[in-house]
């Protein structure tokens, strides 16, 4: 098959975008699919087709978990011309996942596991019907994607090997300590300031993942790639409240190539 | 007749309840998950910045509640706006929704504010501020409260010189203001169709024929609504999705939450509702023990609206610029130039 015929069949099926008025400033796209999975590839990938076309009249972009809100400015474009816009950007990119793109960095995050950082541990090796070691090293082998982000820049990943799913705490914690790595189904994230959360906490990272001092504040964007590291308590005070930063190799090679 | 820019000290010997830096909020962040924040009442802020001929999107003051109290090193030009407050100038009376030209080393207070939250002072220059992803506005869970606090001196860069009416001391100016109504006892908040509205029997007739109340746990996240709820019927588990300002959200509990700007921008509760964009700026200025109802708009109205809003500002702000011209005080810039596509 040649790439034009490629191209051409893209253009005739392109996925079919569902939008939905969310007020008279608010457009619901979400990827009409029965995979979840393809789903939440294919709202990623739609999110930054938007960025990089940017439709006259959109104001901002709120990621969801297998969907977009794109905010525009009513004055400037209806539901239905966004809408359309939407969809002939699409039709002409595609939502196909793309190669993992040269700016794709690696992070390392390490992560100390006691009694006090992984209170959920306990309960989530139950539920998988694992030891609390297992669960760690399923975990901690897992290389996890970077969906979104998350309240305050939280950054939500896909992809932990876990061979179930992890279920929300029945009564969500009005305060979480930031650094808490969490789990969810088979997402996690780190809370990057304190505040509400009502997944499953299983350790604490002592570095610090957002610092509104730095520029930009997080080191890592949607895309990019994360594994964890349990580290022994004792890593805990040399590391305490560095700064996070992609590993070098990474950020020298780019991409899946120089993973283990 | 224009003077180069000069750095004056305003210091604040009284800072209010709660006064911080504030502006219009933050653009493109939100894809970032940074909520874009700002000012509660957009269209106050905006007016502030416009009477004293700045652009939109200067950084201003936003202060609520208490006694807000400056004084100023050299001349300066600020307008006060938002909800019904008591403004003094060494002890004189003077007008909200106005260009007010302070004398140096006098003495302004802000005071008595009824029937809302917030009020916004501008001045005509630059404020000097930190800013966090290219706003001045606060975000306080990310460590960026931008808070005032007594004694603290603020650094405006102005090219205001002071100003003196010809025959009267003091300047008289007849702007076309648009200053909302806040004198209402039970404000009436226009809303339009939500993505549940339709699953959830009753909410049009309980919305538009119900008092509710804003409740005390109420804050920029959102406004928690004391009064009648109903549930949506039949939605299985709602995937984390992004909501937009102003959502209707009825939680597990009995209770109606109203998003503000500084929202959680995902959530898996039903939107019953959405508030008009033209109705966001009064949803920003309730205060707790407010009474409001809600009438259903069609998008066509609400779009009709938020568009009348808009043309008031931009006619403000052309009355504003041609006076400023016509007397010789300085008008920024950026605002001369072209205004922002949403007041095309």
């Amino acid at each position: 098959m040649t790439t034009h015929t490629a191209y051409a069949e893209r253009l005739h099926h392109p996925p079919e975008l569902a939008a939905e008025p969310f007020g008279d400033s608010a457009l619901m796209l979400r990827v009409k699919n029965d995979d979840a999975d393809f789903r939440r590839t294919a709202s990623s990938r739609l999110r930054d087709v938007l960025l990089e076309v940017r439709p006259y009249g959109v104001l901002d972009i709120v990621a969801g978990v297998e969907s977009l809100l794109v905010e525009f400015d009513c004055l400037a474009v209806t539901h239905e011309q966004l809408a359309q816009t939407i969809r002939l950007a699409v039709a002409g990119k595609g939502l196909e996942p793309g190669g993992a793109s040269a700016s794709q960095s690696l992070f390392v995050i390490p992560m100390v596991v006691s009694e006090e950082f992984s209170p959920d541990l306990p309960g989530v090796a139950e539920e998988l019907g694992l030891g609390s070691e297992a669960v760690l090293q399923q975990f901690s082998s897992s290389v996890l994607t970077i969906n979104l982000l998350a309240a305050a820049m939280a950054p939500m990943m896909g992809g932990v090997q876990f061979p179930g799913q992890v279920s929300r705490c029945v009564e969500p914690r009005t305060n979480v300590e930031p650094g808490s790595v969490m789990v969810a189904g088979t997402n996690a994230i780190i809370q990057p300031f304190p505040g509400p959360s009502g997944w499953k906490v299983i350790g604490r990272t002592p570095l610090t993942i957002c610092d509104i001092r730095e520029d930009p504040a997080t080191s890592y964007k949607p895309g990019d790639l994360v594994r964890f590291e349990v580290v022994p308590e004792g890593e805990w005070a040399r590391l305490e409240g560095q700064f996070l930063r992609a590993s070098a190799a990474s950020r020298q090679e780019g991409g899946h190539g120089d993973l283990p | 007749m224009t003077f180069p820019e000069r750095a004056i000290g305003i210091k604040v010997s009284e800072a209010g309840w709660l006064s911080t830096f504030q502006d219009l909020g933050r653009e493109n962040s939100e894809f970032m998950g940074v909520p874009c924040g700002g000012a509660a009442d957009q269209h106050s802020a905006a007016a502030a910045n416009i009477l004293v001929g700045n652009s939109r999107k200067s950084t201003c003051l936003e202060i609520m509640g208490g006694r807000f109290a400056f004084t100023a090193t050299q001349d300066v030009m600020c307008a006060v706006t938002g909800v019904p407050a008591e403004i003094t100038v060494d002890g004189d009376l003077v007008a909200m929704w106005e260009p007010l030209c302070i004398p140096a080393g006098a003495r302004v207070v802000l005071a008595k504010a009824s029937g809302g939250m917030r009020n916004y002072m501008a001045f005509s220059g630059d404020l000097e501020t930190a800013r966090f992803m290219g706003s001045a506005a606060p975000e306080s869970r990310m460590g960026f409260p931008q808070q005032l606090a007594p004694g603290q001196t603020l650094t405006l860069h102005s090219r205001y010189r002071g100003f003196t009416h010809p025959f009267l001391t003091q300047p008289l100016f007849r702007l076309p203001v648009p200053a909302p109504d806040f004198s209402p006892d039970v404000w009436t908040i226009d809303v339009v169709d939500g993505p549940e509205t339709d699953r959830t029997p009753g909410i049009r007739k309980l919305l538009s024929s119900s008092h509710y109340t804003v409740g005390t746990k109420s804050n920029h996240v959102g406004l928690r609504l004391d009064g009648p709820v109903v549930h949506p019927e039949g939605l299985g588990e709602i995937v984390s999705h992004g909501v937009p300002i102003g959502a209707f959200e009825i939680p597990h509990g009995d209770e109606l939450i109203i998003l503000g700007r500084s929202r959680t921008l995902t959530a898996g509760y039903p939107i019953v509702a959405v508030a008009a964009k033209a109705s966001l700026s009064m949803l920003g200025q309730a205060s707790p023990g407010r009474k409001m109802t809600f009438r259903w708009i069609s998008n066509a109205e609400a779009v009709e609206q938020y568009r009348e809003q808009q043309r008031l500002l931009a006619h403000l702000e052309e009355r504003v610029h041609a006076l400023f011209a016509a007397v010789g005080l300085p008008v920024s810039a950026i605002s001369a130039a072209s205004p922002s596509p949403a007041a095309a």
